[in-house]
């Protein structure tokens, strides 16, 4: 993968630099909002055949919107996040996607 | 009370003839109000399930609180969902027709031979992806993010209101049923 030049070779990447070009590199988030109808079950299935994840992670996350309103459950580019939010928007799971607020 | 069954990856669903007609009769109403009325009907007017989602005379309405829950805003801002609606909007919409129309296809050849029977060959994530649908058109119209179970449970029969709530009811039930066979 290629780190651009302005933040030094690998050798020399501070964590700071590293946690930097992280947020750079990965700005956007995906958020699944908690919803009154949607089945508790559903929600974890969609989640592990949107994300892949394990049926404990995906029960994680699912546990999380349920219990906090909210929860973020993927980050990368605004593209591949608005992917999501559109495969999540077809299984009906209300989502949206932002800028990560870290930045 | 119908059940799903699976042989493998194969599942079926069982059901009398009503519920193949309150079945089909949602699935052509969220159809309807998703933009495709061009079909032949299996309700009437003066079938009592016919008005469980007061299908709008306007078929594209974006403040219509059914179709904002399935085709939501995809980010806070207006301007940014405005641009995200107008790429996304239709693929979500086809995606949901498609498969309303697959469950609309195996249920006719029940209620077309006025008989129960069983739904074969049935595609489990399109009926768990078409059953939220509806689950979701039902919940909005019946406000269930304020209003209780013992609230609908509560209300005289003759209302309607109770009417839509069994039926969200037990398709949340027939969801759940499915989810639990995968």
């Amino acid at each position: 993968m290629d780190v651009g030049s302005g933040l030094g070779d690998v050798a020399t990447l501070t964590d700071f630099d590293a946690e930097l070009y992280e947020l750079l590199d990965r700005p956007w988030i995906c958020i699944v909002w908690d919803d009154p109808i949607n089945l508790m079950s559903y929600v974890t299935f969609v989640l592990q055949k949107i994300f892949s994840f394990s049926k404990e992670k995906a029960h994680e996350l699912m546990m999380q919107v349920h219990n906090e309103g909210r929860a973020v459950v993927a980050t990368g580019s605004r593209e591949e996040m608005e992917r999501n939010v559109q495969k999540l928007h077809e299984h009906g799971l209300w989502a949206t996607l932002a800028r990560d607020d870290k930045i | 009370m119908s059940n799903f069954k699976r042989i493998g990856e194969v599942y079926s669903l069982d059901v009398t003839l009503d519920e193949a007609r309150i079945l089909i009769n949602v699935v052509e109403q969220l159809l309807e109000l998703l933009g495709e009325g061009d079909f032949f009907h299996h309700y009437d007017a003066s079938d009592p399930f016919a008005q469980l989602m007061s299908v709008p005379s306007e078929v594209v309405a974006p403040d219509d609180p059914v179709l904002m829950r399935l085709l939501p805003n995809g980010y806070a801002d207006s301007e940014a969902a405005g641009d995200f609606r107008r790429y996304t909007e239709g693929s979500i919409r086809t995606s949901k027709q498609r498969a309303l129309r697959e469950l609309r296809t195996q249920l006719a050849i029940l209620v077309d031979n006025g008989s129960a029977g069983t739904v074969e060959g049935i595609d489990s994530d399109t009926w768990l992806l078409a059953l939220n649908d509806l689950r979701l058109a039902l919940g909005v119209r019946l406000d269930i993010a304020t209003e209780s179970f013992e609230f609908f449970e509560s209300l005289p029969d003759e209302n309607p209101q109770k009417s839509i709530f069994a039926v969200y009811y037990w398709l949340g039930w027939l969801q759940g049923n499915l989810l639990d066979l995968l």
